[in-house]
C-alpha cells in the first residue's frame, strides 16, 4: 500500500524538474565521478594483473626475506650483502631520515638567520641575505647538487687532503672528524641514561623557575640555573659510572690514514655524496625558510615590538617574549611544508651517488618485483609525509591563540 | 628673549650633514649604532674576501672552453645529430619555433603598455642578436644558423606592428595565437611524415633546454585548470567528490616527484597497451601536469579560503546562481590574491623538468652531466659548466618572478 502511495506521489509530483533538481543533480555528479574513478582504477589494476600473468613478471611480497646481495653505499645502520630485502630496505630508509632531520636541523638554523638578517636595519646585512634568497631560490635543487657534487669531487685526493689541527681531514672522499666511541657499550647506556635523566630534571627545574618567576617577579636565572643542574649531573654521572665500570664511558676516536693508500680511517668520516647532498639540500631550503622566517615576523604588527619596547623590555626580550612568539603562528605550517620538501627532495641523492631510500629502491628493482618494491617505497614516503604534518598539527594546536 | 639662535625667524636651514645625502644614509643604514656599526665591518670584510676570490677563479681559473664547446647542444639535445635527424639539418627547426615566441613577445610589449614585456622583448631579441654573432667559425656556425638568430629582431618588430596595426592586438588574440603557435611549434619540432624537410624526429630524441621549456609550457597552461578543478572539488559540498580529490591532491603531494615519474615509467607500460605507453615524453608531460596541479590545487584553496564570506553571498542575494558565483565572484579574486603562490608553484614546475632525467631524458642539465661523464677531458670543467647552468636558469626564475610581481602592480593586489 506505501509503495502505491510512494508511486502516486511521483506522478503528482510538481516541484522543480528533476533534471535541474539540486539534490537530484548533486547525487547525479556524485555517482557518475565514483563510477567513472572506479572504473579507471579497476581497468588500471586489472591491466596490471593481466600483463604481469601474461609475461610471468615476478610479483608478490615474498622477496623481502630473500639476501638482497647489493652493497649500499654510505649506512648508517650496520649492514652486510647477506642481509635480506627488508632490512635494506630499511637501512635505505634510516639514510633518508638521517639526511632529513641533519638537514632540517641545519636549514632551519640558516634559514633563521638569514631572515633575520633580512630585516636587519643595517642595509649592507638585508641586501646580502635579499641576494643570498633569490639565487639559491630561483636556481633547481638539482643543478646545485651538481655544483657542490662536482666541487668535492675537485677536492685534493685522499693523500694530498687538507688536514686541520692533525684531527679533521677534509679530501675527495669526504670530511672526517673525531668522534664519541663507546669504550664499553654497558657504560656507555648507563651515562646515556643519566644524561636523559639530567636533561629532563633541567627542563622540570626551568618550568617551574620561569612560572615562578611569572608570579612573583623575582627572577631567579631559570636558564642558567637549568643548564648548571644539567651539566652538574651529568658530569656527576660520568665520574661514577667512570669509577663503577673501571673505563669512562666514551672516549675520542681520532681519524687518521691507514695503510698504504692513506686511507681515512677511525672517527666519522662524511662521505662526499652526502657532503654535497647536505650542501645543495640546507642551502636551498634555507632560502625558502628564509622568506617564511622574514614573512612571520614582519606579520606581527609594529605596535606589538613598540609596545613590548616601552613597557621596558630589551630589543632582544621584546623579540624573543613577544614578537617570536606571534610570529611562530605564521611561520610554522609553511615551515613543516618546507620540511616535507627537503624530505622528499632528497630522493634526488641518487644523482650524485648517496644511497638514499629512492635510490636503493630503483637499484632494487633490478632484482625483485618492481610494482611491490613502489607500494613500499610509496607507503614509506606517505609515512613519513604524515608523520611530520601530525607533528606540524600538533605543534600548531598547541600554539594556537587562546580562544580561537 | 632672545632665541637661543641667530637664525632669524622665517629661514629654514638645510639639515645637519648627518642627516642628509650619501653621508646621512650610510649613518641611517649603515652606522646607527655601535652593532651595526661592527656588523657592516664583518660583513664588507667577509663580502670583500668572497669576491675577491670568487672574482679571481671567474676570471683566472675557471675554464669556459666546455661551454663553448656545448654550444647549440645546449639548447637543443641530440635533436640534430645524425640519428635523430639522417641526412638533414633540422637545426632551423627550433630556431623557427624561437622566431614565433619573439613574434608573439613583440605582440605583447605593444598590448600591455607594460616596461615588463617590453623588457623581456627586447631582452630575447638582444640575445638572440648576441649569439648571432659569437666568434665560431663559419664550419661550427653557419651562416643560415646566424641569421635565423638575428631574424628574431625583425620576429619581435613584426608582432609590435602586427599587434599596432592590425585588429590582432587584443588580449584575447594574443592567447589564441599563442595557443595556436605552441600547436605549430610542436608540429615543426616533432615533423610530420611525408613532408620533405620536416621528417618526423621521434620524441627520446627530444632534449636540452628545448624540452625544459616545452615541458613547463605545457605543465603550467595545463595544471592551472585542473588545479582550480580539483580546489574546487575538495570545497565541494558533494562527500564522494571531495573525497576523491583530497585522496588525489595528499597522495601527489606526499610523494616525491622523480619516485612518481619512475614508477610511470614501470606501472603506465603494464596497464596500457604498447604503442601508447612508450613515448616518455607524454608521460613526463602528464606527471609534471599532475604533481604541479596537486600543488596548484592547494594554492588556488588558500585564496577561495581567504575570501570574506560576504561576497559569495552578495552574489547569492542578487540572485546570481551556483556556478556563476564561483565563476564570475569567487575564482577571480582568489586567483588574484594568490598569484604569489601560483607563480612560485609555475617556477617549480619549471625546475621540476629537470627530473625527467630518472626517465632517460636528456634535458639541459642531465645532457652536460653525461656529456661530463662521456668525455673525461672536461671533468675539470664540470664547476663551471653548472654555474653557467644555474644563470640560465636563475634568469628564466627570476623573469618570471619579476612578471608575477608587475602583474601583481597592475592588478593593485593589496591595494583594495
Amino acid at each position: 500500500m506505501i509503495m502505491i502511495e510512494a508511486l502516486r506521489g511521483l506522478t503528482y509530483y510538481k516541484g522543480v524538474p528533476l533534471w535541474r533538481h539540486a539534490l537530484v543533480l548533486q547525487w547525479a555528479l556524485q555517482i557518475i565521478s565514483g563510477v567513472i574513478v572506479v572504473v579507471l582504477v579497476a581497468t588500471f589494476f586489472t591491466n596490471i594483473t593481466n600483463t604481469i600473468e601474461d609475461r610471468e613478471i615476478p610479483h608478490g611480497f615474498s622477496f623481502l626475506s630473500r639476501e638482497y646481495q647489493t652493497p649500499i653505499g654510505q649506512h648508517f645502520l650496520p649492514y652486510e650483502s647477506s642481509d635480506s630485502f627488508l632490512y635494506a630496505f630499511g637501512v635505505a630508509a634510516t639514510n633518508t631520515i638521517i639526511v632529513s632531520i641533519v638537514g632540517v636541523i641545519l636549514a632551519t638554523a640558516l634559514g633563521i638567520v638569514v631572515g633575520v638578517a633580512r630585516i636587519s636595519g643595517n642595509w649592507l646585512v638585508s641586501k646580502t641575505s635579499l641576494i643570498y634568497i633569490e639565487v639559491f631560490r630561483n636556481v633547481p635543487l638539482l643543478v646545485q647538487l651538481f655544483f657542490w657534487f662536482y666541487v668535492v669531487l675537485a677536492l685534493p685526493p685522499v693523500r694530498q687532503g687538507y688536514v686541520i689541527a692533525d684531527k679533521i681531514y677534509i679530501n675527495n672522499a669526504g670530511l672526517s672528524l673525531p668522534w664519541p666511541s663507546p669504550s664499553s657499550w654497558d657504560a656507555a647506556w648507563v651515562w646515556l641514561a643519566v644524561a636523559l635523566a639530567s636533561i629532563i630534571a633541567a627542563m622540570v627545574l626551568y618550568r617551574a623557575l620561569t612560572q615562578r618567576e611569572a608570579l612573583t617577579g623575582r627572577s631567579s636565572y631559570p636558564l642558567v640555573s637549568g643548564s648548571v643542574t644539567a651539566i652538574a649531573i651529568a658530569v656527576a654521572g660520568w665520574l661514577f659510572v667512570s669509577t663503577a665500570f673501571g673505563d669512562a664511558p666514551f672516549g675520542i676516536s681520532d681519524p687518521a690514514p691507514q695503510g698504504t693508500f692513506g686511507r681515512i680511517a677511525g672517527g666519522f668520516t662524511i662521505s662526499g655524496g652526502l657532503m654535497a647532498l647536505l650542501a645543495g639540500l640546507v642551502i636551498y631550503t634555507s632560502s625558502f625558510i628564509a622568506e617564511i622566517v622574514r614573512a612571520g615576523i614582519q606579520s606581527v604588527g609594529r605596535g606589538q615590538t613598540e609596545a613590548a619596547r616601552s613597557l621596558g623590555l630589551a630589543p632582544m626580550a621584546a623579540l624573543r617574549h613577544v614578537t617570536f612568539p606571534q610570529a611562530l603562528r605564521v611561520i610554522i605550517p609553511p615551515l613543516i611544508s618546507q620540511f616535507l620538501n627537503l624530505t622528499k627532495n632528497s630522493s634526488l641523492a641518487g644523482a650524485i651517488g648517496y644511497s638514499d631510500l629512492a635510490n636503493v629502491a630503483k637499484t632494487m628493482t633490478q632484482t625483485a618485483p618492481a610494482v611491490s618494491i613502489y607500494v613500499l617505497l610509496a607507503a614509506a614516503y606517505l609515512a613519513m609525509s604524515l608523520t611530520y604534518s601530525l607533528i606540524g598539527n600538533i605543534y600548531n594546536r598547541s600554539i594556537r591563540l587562546v580562544g580561537n | 628673549m632672545a632665541s637661543a639662535t641667530d637664525t632669524p625667524p622665517g629661514v629654514v636651514l638645510p639639515p645637519p650633514i648627518t642627516e642628509r645625502g650619501g653621508v646621512g644614509w650610510a649613518y641611517a643604514n649603515l652606522f646607527s649604532n655601535w652593532y651595526n656599526t661592527v656588523l657592516t665591518f664583518i660583513y664588507a670584510a667577509l663580502l670583500g674576501v668572497a669576491l675577491w676570490f670568487g672574482l679571481s677563479w671567474i676570471v683566472l681559473e675557471a675554464d669556459w672552453k666546455v661551454i663553448a664547446t656545448l654550444g647549440g647542444r645546449l639548447i637543443i639535445g641530440q635533436y640534430n645529430t645524425e640519428f635523430a635527424c639522417p641526412g638533414q639539418n633540422c637545426f632551423w627547426r627550433p630556431q623557427a619555433s624561437l622566431l614565433l615566441v619573439s613574434v608573439l613577445l613583440g605582440m605583447a610589449w605593444a598590448v600591455s603598455g607594460d616596461k615588463a614585456a617590453k623588457r623581456i622583448a627586447i631582452g630575447v631579441a638582444a640575445i638572440t642578436v648576441a649569439f648571432a654573432f659569437l666568434p665560431y667559425s663559419m664550419d661550427q656556425m653557419g651562416l643560415d644558423v646566424r641569421l635565423l638568430l638575428a631574424a628574431n629582431v625583425p620576429a619581435v618588430a613584426a608582432g609590435w606592428v602586427l599587434a599596432r596595426r592590425t585588429p590582432l592586438g587584443t588580449v584575447r588574440w594574443i592567447v589564441m595565437l599563442g595557443v595556436l603557435f605552441f600547436l605549430v611549434i610542436l608540429v615543426l619540432i616533432g615533423g610530420v611524415p611525408g613532408v620533405p624537410g620536416l621528417q618526423p624526429v621521434s620524441t627520446i630524441y627530444w632534449g636540452g633546454l628545448m624540452l625544459n621549456l616545452l615541458l613547463a609550457v605545457t605543465g603550467i597552461t595545463l595544471s592551472l585548470p585542473i588545479g582550480i578543478a580539483l580546489a574546487l572539488g575538495r570545497r565541494s559540498s558533494l562527500p564522494l567528490v571531495k573525497l576523491l580529490c583530497v585522496v588525489f591532491i595528499e597522495v601527489m603531494r606526499g610523494m616525491p616527484l622523480i619516485t612518481l615519474l619512475f614508477m610511470s615509467q614501470v606501472l603506465v607500460p603494464l596497464a596500457f597497451p604498447q604503442d601508447f605507453s612508450t613515448n616518455s615524453l607524454f608521460r613526463a608531460g602528464i606527471i609534471l601536469t599532475l604533481f604541479s596541479s596537486a600543488y596548484m590545487a592547494e594554492n588556488i584553496r588558500g585564496g577561495l579560503q581567504a575570501l570574506h564570506p560576504g561576497q559569495v553571498e552578495a552574489a547569492r542575494a542578487l540572485g546570481l546562481a551556483g556556478w556563476q558565483t564561483t565563476v564570475l565572484i569567487s575564482l577571480p579574486q582568489a586567483i588574484r590574491n594568490v598569484i604569489p603562490a601560483i607563480v612560485g608553484q609555475f617556477i617549480s614546475l619549471f625546475k621540476d623538468t629537470l627530473l625527467v632525467y630518472i626517465i632517460g631524458m636528456l634535458d639541459v642539465v642531465e645532457f652536460s652531466r653525461a656529456f661530463i661523464q662521456g668525455n673525461a677531458e672536461y671533468l675539470a670543467s664540470a664547476r663551471e659548466l653548472f654555474l653557467f647552468l644555474a644563470l640560465v636558469f636563475w634568469i628564466f626564475t627570476y623573469t618570471m618572478s619579476y612578471v608575477s610581481r608587475r602583474v601583481e602592480v597592475h592588478l593593485r593586489v593589496g591595494q583594495r
